[in-house]
């Protein structure tokens, strides 16, 4: 399984989100996750993946194709993809 | 403060005896107790024996990852609140800015905080559930109620041991009278059988050891035979609402909260005092404007530790007099366990019980009176008389705080 679709299932899981209705371009706001919930799903995609993102580039993160954008590049960095 | 009356519209409970007003009460009715020997898995290296555990499935309540994100503390509060709204019908019927939550609890999220330990300490592990804050804060369980659905009015979380939530329910009911509020959701709730919690608790050496032969009979209040207290968990909640707001929306009524006493002893951190809970008593009654005799049933603080019954006796007497021997009083606690932070909402919505249904609850367990509590028991079975005029419920806590409430028949 590809990384976003591992994201978006994570994010169905711990979000409840539709599966049939996320736009990994919407910002997650859009999709009515708040911060706080943000930052939980942030804790549960570190271990899914086994990779840390720093505060600064959680930052940046707007949606979940930033968020898969970060974690395969975590992953080539760490070499483990 | 205006002559405002405040009723009781709601009522909801989570215990060891039922997860619901009516199992609650028809296991106070047969003088059922939820006390049981606890899982190895939950008291540890511990030493405590026995407890009251609330049967309890997150995932059965609460969907896919809210479970995951509420501290069980929380947990029972959204269940006793659900309850409690729902059977007042409240919330479609008010304005939200005018309906608030006051809530107790001694430990709030301890879960959360003894996984927290665990993985800090235990396993040199720093990362952390980004939750965990908000999880365990005190106010949480409260705040999780104001939420969920959306009660705009005043808020606070009381915290003083085993009186918090007959301060939440007292304090609440003056913020309806004083017209801060319309209604109020007032009670409490306590989730603190961890293992690191319970290790505390036996260093105090004031837990009853497990009654090899019946350890449901663990909890013996008053009795001569009584070897201290017994842990619980739960919650309950009560709809407090102004009494012309409930009759404008054709609520139904199942009593008012006329007296309030709060006191605190202010002599020392754990013993008892007399004269704290005699001033206490007095003031609700003062407050209610009742004579002594007008009232019917005494829910006791009643822990069964050695010392505190005794005391609780002697306040008794000192308030009621002669009448100390006709009013019946009895413990809950000896079946639902000591929720703490949640005993004083859940032995109000036990005191209310004559109102419901003619039956004053017992103590569980009383088989030799201690002659040095010599009040009106009601041992071993409820006892079905005259429907009361009013009642009492008794909450003494670590710390000196005495808080009594009293109700009155709609």
């Amino acid at each position: 399984m590809d990384t976003l679709a591992r994201i978006k299932n994570l994010a169905v899981k711990e979000l409840s989100l539709d599966p049939g209705k996320i736009d990994s371009n919407a910002p997650l706001a859009d999709l009515g996750v708040d911060s706080l919930t943000f930052i939980e799903f942030m804790f549960k995609v570190e271990d899914e993946f086994g990779v840390k993102v720093s505060d600064e580039d959680l930052r940046k993160i707007k949606c979940l194709a930033d968020l898969e954008r970060h974690v395969a590049a975590s992953l080539q960095a760490a070499g483990k993809a | 403060m205006s002559a405002r009356r405040v009723a009781v519209t709601g009522l909801g409970v989570v215990s060891a005896l039922g997860n619901n007003l009516e199992e609650f009460y028809r296991s106070l009715a047969g003088a059922r107790s939820g006390v049981a020997a606890l899982p190895e898995e939950v008291t540890l290296g511990s030493g405590v024996q026995v407890g009251a555990l609330v049967n309890w499935d997150p995932a059965a309540r609460f969907k896919g990852p809210e479970a995951g994100s509420l501290d069980r503390v929380s947990q029972f509060a959204l269940t006793a609140a659900g309850e409690a709204l729902a059977s007042s019908g409240l919330v479609a019927k008010a304005e939200p800015e005018r309906v608030g939550v006051y809530w107790g609890t001694g430990m709030g999220g301890a879960h959360t905080l003894d996984g927290a330990y665990k993985s800090v300490y235990g396993k040199n592990d720093f990362r952390l559930r980004p939750l965990s804050v908000v999880m365990a804060m005190n106010n949480a369980a409260g705040s999780n109620v104001a939420v969920k659905w959306g009660l705009r009015g005043p808020f606070a979380n009381f915290s003083t041991a085993c009186s918090s939530s007959a301060m939440a329910i007292g304090e609440a009911m003056h913020a309806i009278r004083s017209g801060r509020a319309d209604a109020m959701v007032a009670g409490g709730s306590e989730a603190l059988l961890t293992p690191g919690m319970l290790a505390a608790w036996q260093a105090l050496r004031t837990l009853s050891p497990m009654d090899a032969n019946d350890p449901a009979a663990s909890c013996k209040p008053f009795d001569r035979r009584r070897g201290g207290l017994v842990l619980g968990e739960g919650s309950a909640a009560l709809v407090l609402e102004d009494e012309s707001h409930a009759r404008a929306r054709g609520a139904r009524i199942l009593a008012f909260i006329t007296g309030y006493g709060n006191t605190c002893d202010a002599t020392h951190m754990s013993k008892p005092d007399r004269d704290g809970q005699v001033r206490a008593m007095v003031q609700a009654l003062n407050e209610s404007g009742l004579a002594p005799g007008a009232i019917g049933y005494i829910n006791a603080h009643g822990t069964a530790t050695i010392v505190g019954d005794v005391v609780e006796c002697e306040a008794i007497k000192t308030v009621f007099g002669d009448a100390a021997m006709r009013i019946p009083v009895s413990s809950t606690k000896s079946m639902h366990g000591h929720l703490l932070g949640g005993a004083g909402a859940i032995e109000m919505s036990a005191a209310l019980m004559p109102f419901a249904e003619g039956l004053i609850p017992p103590t569980a367990n009383l088989q030799q009176p201690d002659p040095a509590c010599a009040v009106r028991h009601v041992p071993q079975k409820a006892e079905r008389g005259e429907i009361p005029r009013a009642v009492m419920s008794n909450s003494f806590a670590f710390g000196g705080s005495n808080v009594v409430l009293i109700a009155e028949r709609a």
